[in-house]
């Protein structure tokens, strides 16, 4: 698409720095807000559109679908974490009562191997959850059990049992890439080059952390975290001749209709419906039907009737994705004067029995200088990575944030200052003073960390030790091409925009219909908004915080255009000149806004539609295939959070206090909703660094803790207080500014709260979660990993 | 870590034995087999008044319950669930199944005005009781309750999965305390898990319904 642009000038900018920009933009493209532009709907806080379908109960989830005739499916588990299935034997579950249906695995998905514990085998429908609990019980299979290994360090000993099969080595480096031909072999010529290109990084950030004023080094490790979303995986699916429907609890409609329909996948309807009204979370584990969803088509096909499949909670843990864990190595070259100089790290993560998505991403954000990184993949036998809420980093920036405080240490210079001095973001460069204002960093990083009762006013009382750190955050979503939004002026005067794509809770619907109102001059509440339909024109999977940046602009572009149609109308009626209208207010008004001679309403003016009503559909403008956006202010958003915490030194509990959390997203369309996101970034956050962790049965090869006693996510009582600072930044990467917000709050708060828990107690721990074990071996002088 | 007080009693009162009676009584019999001496001749009132065992079942057997302010006349397995009857059985869909074993809150529904984890509580245990689900508290077209629209003003719910269970816990809270603090709001809340990260929200929400309260009305 447009392969026409044109040039203009844009004006970009924050708070009360703003500058022109020129950039190209497509044809068919809406010039992006301008700055000091009087809005009417958006930059309010809009309650959400489907909140009271949801506080009254009425909201169906993909979970809550009870349709009539509705069997149960279940999905027998393997207790193996690496295995070959010899056979599986359906005949006994297939006569057991209320047994509608039976499928097995190794025969829909073409594959023999097991290779992670809970893995599936086959799958029954039944009647009730009981028949089908019962059937499985009855399904004979025969297994090759194989040894395993299913933690990092056991993976990487010399000997270790092989994870993968055929060639697949158990350690692999994902970074820099190794090249691979198409036959899936390894490019030995790309690969030697790259091999020189490596040793010459390492053997220039050798020189130079020979030559350095000082130099820091350090060694850390995370852990593994599951998505954990409230509503677990899973479908309900139903067929009409060989059209599917089926409702999916995902966070990627689209992908999902792809599965099911595509030629060669295990299901290949002809026609999918993909449904998913509400979904009760994702966290970027839901892109896919996943092995749960086929079972559900495939049940419902054998059945002939409709087949419900949720995982359950240990299914949950176990085999829908996870952030990976990771152990890096970092070192970092400083000058006396507070520039980086270089930066070394290494570091091995273990996504499961794929080592891709393993990496770590602490080599982000500021000025470091001369670069030498290598990652490895650590295959494991356990489930696979998924992407979860800003993948990478999270974890890599925990390392690179604590070496930030490690070297500003070294030379003496406060935390703040030297992160300024080495990071050229214009909007990270603003926010740092905000945290630190709101946080009382002078302050509190100043006193001396002895009981405050003294006369000198310190950070404790008794064994209680306060601290306050700070880390910050950037993303890069300004979103992507290939959605449409469908916008409709029906003659009665009502509005309605569609998007096949689906809200995860982040407010898409609601800020679907501001951008759409805002253009048409009409309230928010007079526009229905649908979504999570793939009837209605396409959308992107909620992913890298993408969907809002992807679909506001293509929401202008299609209330732009159905009101340009809405005023030739009235023009033509009123014998007006349509070029000199607009809309605003609920009224057609002159172009300045200026009231009109003679006075339309909106309703009014759709009276004035020839035909039934006006029907656009918008595509999100972008320059080419590889330039979705035009330049803009910064390539990246940008955050900065500081945490307060308390340490009880006798205990080793840590208690967050307080985070501020300074972030932008581009232009805001909705503030309540965006504050939302950032507090539940945070909270996700802090459970990260203090509680969350998978612990891994080394003797059985399972999951120990997949349930929510001791799977650790952070409840109320924990819940800091949270100050959310949000900046209207006008971004200039698409017409409406906007860039995501998913991702971006998740990405410093660990990293935040783990140098405040050093500055607190004067002791670093180098690995997540910090546990009371770990506080205490840390200021025993011992150091705890994993 | 998320031990609230308040769930204590929730997900018990089973067969009129409810957790912490069962705990004190457990305590006081295990005392007696040590042959130490129990206190002043207190034998634990609750303990004292279980009525003797009865077997239920097997197959399913007639029940009715009291559900939002309707008689129910149902057939139930002995082993169902609160929580699997009303979402199968009656469609009332807004109580949630997620941990399916106490701990995360989603299921919650009021038994006699008490907050209990439905994933816990046998469907024929609550016979004879009144239980309120989510959808009793504004019959639709009415007016939702002050809290459902404090929820709704503070942005209290992201997916909204959790939001069900933590408006029954906080209705049940504002019920016996209509100016909680913040601590007792959390603690009210502890057994509620939202993986979205609302908890504040609904701090502020409990809090502005408490504020409206205080000037009568709905
Ligand atoms: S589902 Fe009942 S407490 Fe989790
Ligand atoms: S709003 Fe999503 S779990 Fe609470």
């Amino acid at each position: 698409m447009a392969a026409n642009t044109s040039e203009i000038k844009i004006r970009v900018g924050f708070g009360d720095s703003f500058r022109d920009l020129t950039v190209r933009i497509a044809e068919g493209d809406v010039p992006p807000y301008e700055p000091g532009t009087r809005f009417d709907v958006i930059g309010a806080a809009a309650p959400r559109l489907d909140a009271e379908a949801k506080v009254t109960g009425s909201a169906r989830f993909t979970y809550d679908q009870n349709l009539p005739g509705l069997l149960h499916g279940k999905i027998l588990r393997c207790p193996h974490p690496n295995a070959n299935v010899k056979s599986v034997d359906l005949t006994a579950a297939r006569a057991m009562p209320g047994v509608k249906a039976a499928i097995s695995f190794p025969e829909v998905f073409r594959t023999e191997a097991v290779r992670f514990a809970w893995e599936g085998i086959a799958a029954v429908a039944a009647e009730s959850e009981a028949q089908a609990e019962a059937a499985l019980r009855a399904i004979a299979v025969e297994y090759e059990v194989l040894p395993f290994c299913v933690t990092r360090e056991d993976a990487m000993k010399d000997g270790a049992p092989q994870v993968g099969r055929r060639n697949q080595q158990n350690v692999r480096r994902i970074y820099p890439e190794i090249p691979f031909t198409r036959d899936g072999t390894i490019d030995e010529k790309k690969e030697a080059a790259r091999q020189v290109e490596m040793r010459e990084a390492e053997a220039k950030v050798d020189r130079i952390l020979k030559e350095s004023d000082t130099v820091v080094q350090g060694t850390f490790y995370t852990q593994v975290q599951t998505h954990s979303p409230l509503e677990t995986h899973g479908v309900v699916c139903t067929w009409e001749n060989e059209s599917l429907v089926c409702y999916c609890s995902t966070q990627a409609t689209f992908a999902v209709r792809h599965e099911l329909t595509h030629h060669q996948g295990p299901v290949r309807a002809t026609n999918a419906r993909v449904l998913c009204e509400y979904v009760g979370g994702g966290f970027g584990a839901k892109f896919g039907a996943g092995r749960e969803g086929v079972a559900g088509a495939l049940l419902a096909k054998a059945a002939g009737r409709p087949v419900k499949v949720m995982l359950d909670r240990r299914e949950e843990h176990t085999t829908t994705g996870n952030r990976p864990d990771s152990h890096q190595v970092l070192a970092m070259a400083v000058a006396k004067t507070g520039e980086i100089r270089a930066l070394r790290a290494r570091s091995w993560g273990t996504a499961g029995t794929s080592p891709a998505g393993a990496g770590a991403h602490n080599d982000v954000m500021y000025e470091l200088g001369e670069i030498d990184k290598i990652e490895y993949g650590v295959r494991t036998n356990a489930n696979d990575a998924r992407p979860l809420r800003a993948p990478g980093f999270p974890q890599g920036v925990f390392a690179l944030e604590a070496m930030m405080d490690i070297a500003a240490a070294s030379i003496g210079m406060d935390p703040i200052e030297f992160r300024k001095k080495n990071d050229a973001h214009p909007v990270r460069r603003a926010e740092y003073d905000i945290a630190c204002e709101r946080i009382g960093w002078a302050a509190k990083r100043g006193a001396p960390a002895v009981p405050r009762g003294g006369a000198d006013g310190g950070r404790g009382v008794g064994p209680l030790r306060r601290g306050v750190g700070c880390a910050s955050s950037l993303w890069f979503a300004s979103g992507g091409g290939g959605a449409k939004v469908l916008v409709r002026v029906h003659k009665n005067g009502t509005v309605e925009v569609r998007n096949g794509a689906q809200d995860i809770g982040t407010g898409t619907r609601t800020i679907l219909g501001m951008v759409v109102a805002e253009e048409l001059g009409i309230r928010l509440a007079d526009v229905a908004t649908f979504i999570g339909d793939t009837n209605d024109p396409a959308g992107p999977g909620s992913g890298g915080s993408t969907t809002a940046p992807t679909l506001t602009p293509a929401a202008r572009v299609a209330a732009h255009r159905a009101k340009r149609q809405l005023l030739d109308a009235v023009a033509r009626a009123e014998g007006w000149d349509a070029g000199n209208l607009d809309l605003r207010g609920g009224k057609v008004v002159g172009r300045d806004g200026a009231a009109l001679a003679r006075e339309i309403d909106f309703r009014a003016a759709c009276g004035l539609i020839a035909e039934d009503q006006i029907e656009v559909l918008g595509e999100r403008p972008v320059l080419d295939k590889d330039h979705p956006n035009y330049g803009g202010l910064a390539d990246t958003n940008a955050g900065v959070q500081c945490a307060e915490v308390e340490v009880d030194v006798e205990t080793g509990l840590v208690r967050v206090l307080k985070v501020v959390a300074v972030a932008d997203a581009g232009k805001l369309i909705n503030p309540k909703l965006a504050e939302s996101q950032v507090r539940g970034g945070v909270i996700q956050g802090v459970s990260y660094a203090l509680y969350e962790r998978r612990i891994m049965d080394r003797i059985e090869g399972r999951m120990v803790n997949a349930d929510f006693e001791f799977y650790k996510i952070l409840g109320a009582v924990d819940c800091p207080e949270i100050e959310v600072v949000l900046l209207d930044v006008f971004m200039g990467h698409n017409n409406t500014h906007v860039m995501g917000l998913g991702e971006p709050p998740v990405v410093a708060t660990a990293a935040a709260v783990a140098n405040a828990v050093a500055h607190a107690i004067g002791v670093r721990i180098h690995s997540l979660p910090i546990t009371p074990r770990k506080v205490l071996a840390a200021l025993a002088g011992e150091e705890v990993r994993g | 870590m998320t031990t609230g007080s308040e769930r204590e009693d929730k997900g018990s009162a089973q067969s009129g034995v409810t957790r912490r009676a069962f705990l004190k009584g457990a305590g006081l019999s295990a005392a007696a087999a040590a042959g130490i001496a129990a206190g002043t001749g207190v034998l634990d009132s609750a303990l004292a008044a279980t009525p003797p065992l009865q077997v239920v079942g097997p197959g399913r057997r007639p029940i009715t319950l009291n559900v939002n302010g309707s008689e129910r006349r149902l057939e139930v397995e002995p082993s169902a669930t609160l929580l699997d009857v009303v979402r199968g059985q009656l469609d009332l869909i807004g109580a949630k199944r997620v941990c399916d074993r106490g701990s995360c809150g989603a299921c919650t529904m009021l038994v006699d005005g008490r907050p209990i984890n439905s994933c816990t509580y046998l469907a024929i245990d609550a016979e004879g009781k009144r239980v309120t689900t989510v959808e009793g508290l504004a019959a639709p077209g009415a007016p939702l309750t002050r809290l459902q629209q404090a929820f709704i003003e503070c942005d209290a719910l992201q997916c909204g999965f959790c939001t069900p269970g933590m408006v029954m816990a906080c209705t049940a809270l504002l019920a016996r305390n209509p100016s909680p603090a913040r601590p007792e709001i959390a603690a009210a809340i502890a057994g509620n898990l939202c993986r979205c990260g609302t908890y504040q929200n609904i701090f502020e929400a409990v809090e502005l319904a408490a504020r409206r309260g205080a000037g009568g009305g709905r």
